[in-house]
């Protein structure tokens, strides 16, 4: 449904629903629905930014490319590529921007290559651009220059150069470059921002740019064509997967949690995070999710990525990791005003150094998931992960900081018992199958049983008719669904299922749920965690109730922007988007619960 | 004095500029990638052109090295001092000539004086100084051939 874009110039901060993602394997550039790039990092997705309006609209950075005149905008996806199309509709005539990162080729081209096309479809539209880099999260000013009639934005081992054919004369001044043009029925004009990262910019030919949008492209579709996938909510899934694959970090395989930092949690709250790391958690739901979708690639490098950054802090693993396995992730906080005034702006995420226990259910599950897809584990392996599940036999009694990573003082969490049972019981599987050495079982299987024993006497509550949130509490925790989802087996057989329906009676607000009842630590509120929904639709699968979880599913997908993205939460009053955006562990979610429900139909 | 002397400092002497070069890179200090722009104007491909581009870079440290070993045999003098010396006149003639002109005039994908509207450029070129590729790179080149000088006089001093 197209949306009026007023031509006022006193643009501040978008909905985040209204972002869409274009990427290349390397870094990720977050696109309003009014045309502007409010959002991209160079040379990486983990760099600092060159563009981030989205956080602070003065100094942040943009690339604008919008008509004129007052426009009605509608937007999609190319079908099956993360090709970007909005359509601007006004009283003079349309025109279409393609956005896309380009992929490189054999051509000498730039290392980064952003590509905005512009087609006239009809009438004569005037449309105008304007860049604003801003090198370091807005804290740098470029050198803006020409090379001939090239503009370039320059910044120590930065540079940015602007080429653009038929989208009028590029005009430099007022730490802004920029145009403006007639988009005629049938015209094209094409803008490619450049990027070079400590190395001479390369100035593409305009055949080869074009030559460049159409080759990413056929490489979207392609890869999408490939995806083994044929249940319901297709497009929801193949939508998913192509998010994913944006947020794939090409060179390693980690995935970026999402492709933006210091997205509100709560507008105007301090709940802001930097999520353009790769976290251990998400890697069962990970590996699991490009398996059933046909990516053994992106399957073998993540589970790899998985095992070289996790030898680094061997046999305890680390939360999180960056995207290239290195572990330092020290947080801090940025000068910047925030998006709608949330501050603190952080980068980097201290999550970095909580202990969190469940993560070793996490890796021992995914190894268990990846050699049951028959992938192999040499003898080195095997040692290092049984020497996990040694560590766990150790630490499970400890208090931690949880799945969310509360910032208060630790506490006993029952899913992260849970996990540390699924981290035994997976390892034992492992050791079965001579995957793991078979040395320490008995007390793997003593331990698993001390666990079980902890958390039905300690975390059950007849009162709530669930588990809780902490042993001892009456509290409730979305997250004991995965309790469900991997597999917890060591209690009487109906606690798990009255547990599901408690936390959708107690924290649903229709087919939302909120992350957990109680506190965090934190000031504040927020909205439903996404990925609870759509593991609530998974569970109710898993439980026999596979009527239940479609309609939930049917009512989930139809949340998603207008091009089909997820942000981290979601308002359940106003709908409106909250948190970083896309997020990959929404996407996974959404994915597993398609499949789940397509299975349990089918059975 | 040896012409093996200068040869082995010419190899390390490349070595250590290419790498006093990349450090400034990663300092921030400078964008030029010597490497890089050699070898792309034999090939398109990236990385064949950066793995070309070193081969390229050391041979053409020994045909400098070979250059200072006539000089100290012509001056019946060698050493690091001198080597230096002729590292600051080659990085100085480098910047401002060498890589600022000659390389664009003969460098398929780069930009010159010449070029027109009829030819589409890919490579940005260095300009005066080689400061397109950044404010420090003047200095970080200077320094890296001064170094180059001094290795390869010391080293065909110390065979001699």
């Amino acid at each position: 449904m197209p949306q009026a874009l007023s031509s006022d110039n006193g643009r501040r901060y978008v909905p985040i629903r209204d972002y869409a993602a274009i990427g290349d394997g390397r870094t990720v550039a977050l696109v309003a629905r009014d045309g502007s790039i409010d959002w991209l990092c160079l040379p990486e997705l983990d760099s600092p930014s060159v563009f981030a309006a989205a956080l602070d609209a003065d100094r942040g950075g943009r690339f604008a490319l919008e008509p004129e005149i007052e426009a009605k905008v509608s937007r999609r996806y190319l079908p099956d590529t993360n090709l970007l199309e909005t359509t601007f509709t006004t009283g003079r005539g349309v025109v279409r921007v393609t956005d896309a990162m380009a992929l490189p080729d054999a051509e000498l081209g730039p290392t980064r290559e952003l590509i905005r096309r512009v087609d006239g479809l009809s009438g004569q539209v005037p449309m105008r651009w304007r860049i604003t880099p801003a090198f370091g999260y807005g804290a740098r000013t470029p050198r803006l220059e020409r090379r001939g009639v090239t503009p370039v934005a320059t910044d120590g081992p930065h540079a940015l150069a602007v080429c653009s054919w038929d989208a009028g004369e590029a005009q430099v001044a007022d730490e802004a470059i920029f145009g403006r043009f007639d988009a005629r029925e049938g015209s094209s004009a094409l803008i490619a921002l450049c990027a070079a990262h400590q190395e001479p910019l390369v100035f593409p030919r305009r055949e080869d740019v074009e030559g460049r949008l159409e080759a990413t492209s056929a490489y979207w579709r392609r890869w999408a064509g490939q995806r083994a996938y044929g249940g319901p909510w297709r497009d929801a899934v193949i939508r998913s997967a192509l998010a994913l694959k944006l947020l794939v970090h090409a060179p390693s395989g980690a995935i970026a949690a999402a492709a933006s930092a210091s997205l509100p949690e709560e507008i105007g709250g301090e709940r802001n995070w930097d999520y353009r790391f790769c976290w251990v958690r998400d890697s069962a739901f990970t590996l699991g999710a490009l398996l059933e979708l046909g990516c053994p690639s992106e399957a073998e490098a993540f589970f790899w990525w998985l095992l070289h950054a996790s030898q680094l802090t061997h046999p305890r693993l680390q939360v999180l990791y960056r995207l290239n396995g290195g572990e330092r992730a020290r947080e801090r906080t940025l000068e910047l005003h925030g998006y709608r005034g949330s501050r603190p702006v952080r980068i980097g995420n201290d999550a970095a150094g909580q202990t969190q226990l469940d993560i070793y259910g996490d890796l021992l599950q995914t190894a268990l998931v990846y050699t049951q897809a028959g992938g192999r584990l040499d003898r080195e392996t095997g040692k290092r992960l049984a020497g996990t599940a040694d560590l766990v036999c150790r630490i499970w009694g400890e208090p931690d900081s949880g799945i969310w990573e509360v910032r208060r003082e630790s506490g006993h969490f029952t899913h992260s018992k849970m996990m540390c049972w699924v981290a035994l019981d997976r390892a034992l599987r492992l050791a079965e199958a001579g995957h793991l050495p078979r040395d320490h079982e008995s007390t793997w299987r003593r331990e698993r049983k001390a666990i079980g024993h902890f958390i039905e006497t300690r975390c059950w509550s007849d009162q709530l008719g669930s588990y809780t949130r902490e042993a001892g509490r009456e509290e409730l925790d979305a997250s004991l669904l995965l309790g469900v989802l991997l597999g917890y087996d060591a209690g009487r057989r109906d606690r798990l299922p009255r547990t599901v329906e408690a936390i959708r009676r107690e924290l649903g607000r229709g087919p939302l749920l909120l992350r957990y009842s109680g506190d965090d630590g934190l000031r504040g509120g927020e909205g439903a965690f996404l990925c609870c929904s759509f593991w609530l639709a998974d569970a109710l699968a898993r439980i026999g109730q596979p009527d239940e979880a479609t309609a939930l599913m049917d009512e989930l997908v139809t949340l998603a922007n207008d091009v089909g993205l997820f942000a981290e939460e979601i308002d359940p009053v106003t709908n409106e988007f909250l948190g970083n955006t896309p997020q990959g562990l929404v996407h996974l979610a959404l994915i597993t619960a398609a499949v789940s429900i397509s299975n349990a139909n089918a059975s | 004095m040896s012409i093996w002397g200068a040869l082995a400092g010419g190899f390390i002497g490349t070595l250590v500029l290419t790498t006093a070069l990349r450090a400034a890179n990663e300092l921030g200090l400078t964008r030029i990638d010597l490497p890089f722009l050699l070898g792309t104007a034999l090939t398109r491909d990236r990385a064949r052109a950066k793995a070309l581009g070193y081969l390229m870079h050391l041979a053409a440290g020994e045909l400098f090295a070979l250059a200072y070993y006539a000089i100290f045999v012509a001056t019946d003098t060698s050493g690091w001092a001198l080597g230096a010396l002729l590292g600051l006149l080659h990085g100085i003639v480098s910047a401002t000539a060498l890589v600022n002109v000659l390389l664009p005039a003969v460098h398929p994908r780069m930009g010159n004086e010449l070029t027109a509207a009829n030819s589409s450029p890919l490579l940005e070129p260095p300009g005066f100084l080689l400061r397109n590729y950044g404010r420090g790179t003047p200095i970080a080149t200077l320094l890296a051939h001064v170094a180059y000088g001094a290795i390869v006089g010391g080293f065909a001093s110390i065979a001699g």
